[in-house]
């Protein structure tokens, strides 16, 4: 006997994550709208649900009344063994319909280690997972997000990216889309048309060669599509689309909070952050548009608690002019503000006392490296003294933890530089006992997160070898040897699933078949600690003849052709090349407020590019 | 500062709502209706809530209750409302008033189970005399349970399969779980005819009820 939705529901952990009917969901009459539209999110729902973008866009196209967006997350493991039993094919959470009649079918990918997730997801969708074995009958499988920056290791799954911000361009597509049903339509046809519109890559239109040393030798584009594939990009934060209202989980999620989005880009440029490039340039928003959308959001979700979104709070020029205004009626309504990514220094003490920053945020660092000396070669601006500094003002105000984060495995690293992980968070001990105003009988508790470095693809460590797994447990060991006080405690990521980011961040097409073969192994959910297995996906590479170490540990020249040359992001490689060769030289570079570097991005006359 | 008791239903895609997410749901329904209730002191302000005994996920509630504390006076049709305008599907306020019983009084409630299967066996199971329910204490002990004294009282609802309870089970210090009518039943079937089927079963909690049977108000 096979159950039904309702009977499965009552079998599953959370069943909440699968029956939608969350407040501000948007259900439609499916006889009124011509484009149905599945927005996947290959994570479970409590992750999705927190991701910024996806709401966004979910709200953007249930705007347009002719479709009808819904949304679809990676079931667990109990629910997705019951769905395949009863032959229940992957839904939208608003309809309950199978996706696979759908028109299109839309991924965000945020992170590599998704990627099985979303072979899974087309596989419980009852569709071929690969692009060429789905035909006009089939929905189109687009995908958009960080990762498609580089995204020819999932090339042969989709029929479409969209690079760069999605909000004008997923509406052309859907445009374009519609006049061809209106003429019969094809899905050859259509694609080689989509991929004119200005940040459609069609992955199918492109024929990759390489050499006999495994490294590419051309990408050439088929008939008439582009040679290579600007990314999209929003001019007006203020005018562009922005939800009145989201979606409200009754299950707790991630990010259970209103956001505001206050800027896009960052201006920083440290050479290990790939959102710090891709993204660029620097466009803000208003306070009075951020200060109105906060509150419209507030009021319609009943939130007690909204975030101020970008990638570094502080360094959005209007903050002390915006913290007020929000103030004023967050105050009245019992709603909090939280900030994330803050820089408490430069930070008035009587804001921050309003705003409760501390208690908030924790006193957290990000210095990523620990020694000057590297922290200049990846560019980022922060010294020894800045975090002390501060933490010692914290430490006077009553608190008694410390929070920072460094990363292992950067280039250029040494030894040397890893000890000074540790010798940093002893000076903050110290600190605290010099500090004759701490709290009174409490000791203090420096927490040191180490997370291991990925180099990717438009950034200028994209030419970097990454360290070998070994190389990064030694580091591990050294620093544990180093520990000689219980009030430092040490975690770390594992350094193997850094190893598969790695491969995959900087692969080839070549990887297709890789990412297929570890999905019909059984991985599936990757990003979950608990079902990672590294050994199946370096035995699907070893049956297809690749070698991981070519993918993660080679140092490339800088005349090679990478796998995304052909896709533009603004930031030129001169540019890129230099700033590699200022890491190696530890010479750092002004910030785009402070002087324009000319990396590209001017090219979009936008933002901070125009100042 | 008055009380004020607001009774609501949950049904449909709600009865997946967990006790814990419903406190939470309700919340932020109550923030949104812009309803003056009072919020805890301290560091994380809430609206302060007390719901009477929860309702397990998966059952729909067709008379719940929840307390509030109001700061300054609003109409109680205005309550309900204003809940309405904001509340998810599956969540309906019915009523709002002062409360006339302490939370505490709730001793019992009367419960519909709807079985879904073809057995008919159940006509029989409610007559039988040693209906026995395993229940795992918050200590993780077995403690067996008598429920033959209550399905001896259930009524039979006549319809076409046969198949709908209605009974009434301790819900207050002491409270049986409807689960664990069928559960029972399972085992019941199992000895009848040799083999465990899994059985299905809608489970709507209709009305609270204080210790002499009266309506919960
Ligand atoms: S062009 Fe100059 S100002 Fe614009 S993003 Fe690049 S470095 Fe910054």
């Amino acid at each position: 006997m096979a159950y039904n939705l309702d009977e499965l529901f009552k079998m599953v952990q959370k069943p909440a994550r699968y029956t939608g009917g969350e407040l501000n969901s948007v259900v439609k009459n499916k006889e009124n709208v011509g484009v149905r539209f599945a927005f996947c999110f290959p994570d479970l729902y409590e992750v999705g649900m927190s991701h910024l973008g996806m709401k966004i866009l979910y709200s953007l196209l249930n705007k347009q009344p002719d479709v009808f967006c819904e949304r679809v997350f990676m079931p667990d493991t109990d629910m997705e063994e019951l769905m395949r039993q009863n032959g229940v094919r992957l839904f939208g959470l608003e309809s309950r319909d199978a996706i696979d009649t759908f028109d299109f079918i839309g991924f965000t990918l945020q992170y590599e280690l998704s990627y099985t997730a979303v072979l899974n997801m087309l596989d419980l969708a009852g569709l071929p997972i690969r692009a060429e074995d789905r035909d006009s009958t089939h929905p189109l499988v687009i995908a958009g997000g960080p990762c498609v920056c580089n995204p020819e290791p999932i090339a042969d799954f989709f029929d479409i990216f969209v690079l760069g911000e999605g909000e004008e361009v997923i509406l052309e597509l859907i445009r374009l889309y519609n006049s061809h049903r209106e003429k019969g339509y094809d899905k050859t046809a259509f694609l080689y048309q989509a991929a004119h519109i200005e940040g459609v890559y069609v992955p199918s239109l492109y024929h990759v060669e390489y050499n006999n040393d495994g490294t590419i030798a051309n990408i050439k584009p088929r008939g008439e599509a582009p040679a290579t594939i600007p990314k999209r990009i929003i001019g007006d934060l203020d005018t562009v689309y922005y939800p009145e209202s989201f979606v409200v989980p009754f299950i707790d999620v991630v990010h259970d909070r209103a956001m505001s989005e206050i800027f896009r880009g960052c201006i920083r440029g440290c050479r290990f952050c790939q959102a710090g490039f891709i993204y660029r340039p620097v466009r803000e928003k208003s306070p009075e548009v951020i200060n109105a959308q906060s509150r419209s959001l507030c009021e319609s979700t009943g939130y007690e608690e909204f975030s101020l979104s970008s990638l570094s709070t502080s360094d959005y020029t209007q903050l002390e002019s915006l913290l007020p205004m929000l103030l004023e009626w967050a105050q009245e309504q019992n709603t909090n503000i939280s900030l994330p990514s803050l820089r408490i220094d430069g930070f008035s003490e009587e804001l921050a006392a309003k705003l409760n920053v501390l208690r908030r945020s924790g006193l957290t660092f990000a210095p990523e490296a620990g020694s000057q000396r590297l922290r200049d070669s990846i560019n980022k601006n922060l010294t020894d003294n800045d975090i002390l500094e501060t933490a010692n003002k914290a430490f006077t105000a009553g608190w008694t933890a410390v929070k920072l984060y460094f990363m292992i495995g950067l280039p250029t690293e040494t030894f040397d530089d890893v000890a000074e992980i540790i010798s940093l968070s002893q000076k903050i001990v110290d600190c605290y006992y010099k500090n004759p105003n701490r709290q009174k009988g409490k000791g203090v508790n420096v927490s040191v997160s180490v997370s291991s470095f990925v180099p990717k693809p438009f950034t200028p460590f994209q030419w970097e070898p990454q360290d070998t797994m070994e190389m990064l447990e030694q580091k591990q060991k050294y620093l544990r040897s180093l520990l000689t006080t219980k009030k430092i405690s040490l975690h770390w990521h594992d350094a193997s699933t850094s190893f598969l980011e790695g491969i995959l961040a900087r692969g080839d097409r070549r990887l297709c078949d890789v990412v297929e073969q570890a999905f019909r192994r059984g991985c599936k959910r990757d990003s979950w600690s608990e079902h990672f297995n590294l050994q199946a996906w370096l035995d699907a590479m070893d049956d297809l003849g690749l070698d991981p170490s070519f993918y993660a540990n080679r140092r490339r020249s800088f005349d090679e052709i990478l796998p995304w040359d052909h896709l533009d992001y603004g930031i030129t490689k001169k540019f890129l090349i230099k700033e590699n060769e200022c890491a190696h030289n530890n010479v750092t570079t002004p910030n785009c407020r402070q002087a324009c570097s000319g990396c590209g991005a001017a090219r979009w006359k936008k933002g901070v590019c125009l100042s | 500062m008055k009380e004020i008791r607001i009774r609501f239903s949950k049904t449909g895609r709600a009865k997946f709502i967990s006790h814990l997410d419903l406190m939470r749901t309700m919340t932020r329904a109550v923030r949104r209706a812009a309803i003056p209730v009072w919020y805890t002191e301290g560091f994380n302000r809430h609206p302060y809530l007390k719901f009477a005994s929860p309702l397990s996920l998966g059952f729909e509630g067709l008379d719940e209750s929840m307390d509030v504390r109001l700061i300054k006076d609003m109409p109680a049709a205005d309550i309900v409302d204003r809940l309405n305008r904001v509340l998810p599907d599956g969540l309906r306020v019915h009523r709002a008033g002062e409360p006339v019983m302490k939370l505490s009084d709730i001793a019992f409630a009367r419960y519909r189970m709807n079985f879904k299967d073809n057995n008919n066996n159940l006509s029989k199971f409610v007559t039988e005399q040693n209906i026995i329910a395993k229940k795992r204490t918050k200590k993780g002990l077995v403690r067996d349970i008598e429920l033959s004294p209550f399905l001896n009282k259930a009524d039979l609802i006549k319809n076409r399969n046969d198949n709908e309870l209605c009974l009434i089970l301790p819900c207050g210090s002491e409270t049986i779980n409807p689960a664990l009518v069928v559960t029972a039943y399972e085992e019941y079937i199992e000895q009848c005819q040799g083999q465990h089927i899994k059985v299905l079963c809608d489970i709507a909690r209709l009305a609270l009820l204080n210790g002499d049977g009266h309506l919960f108000v």
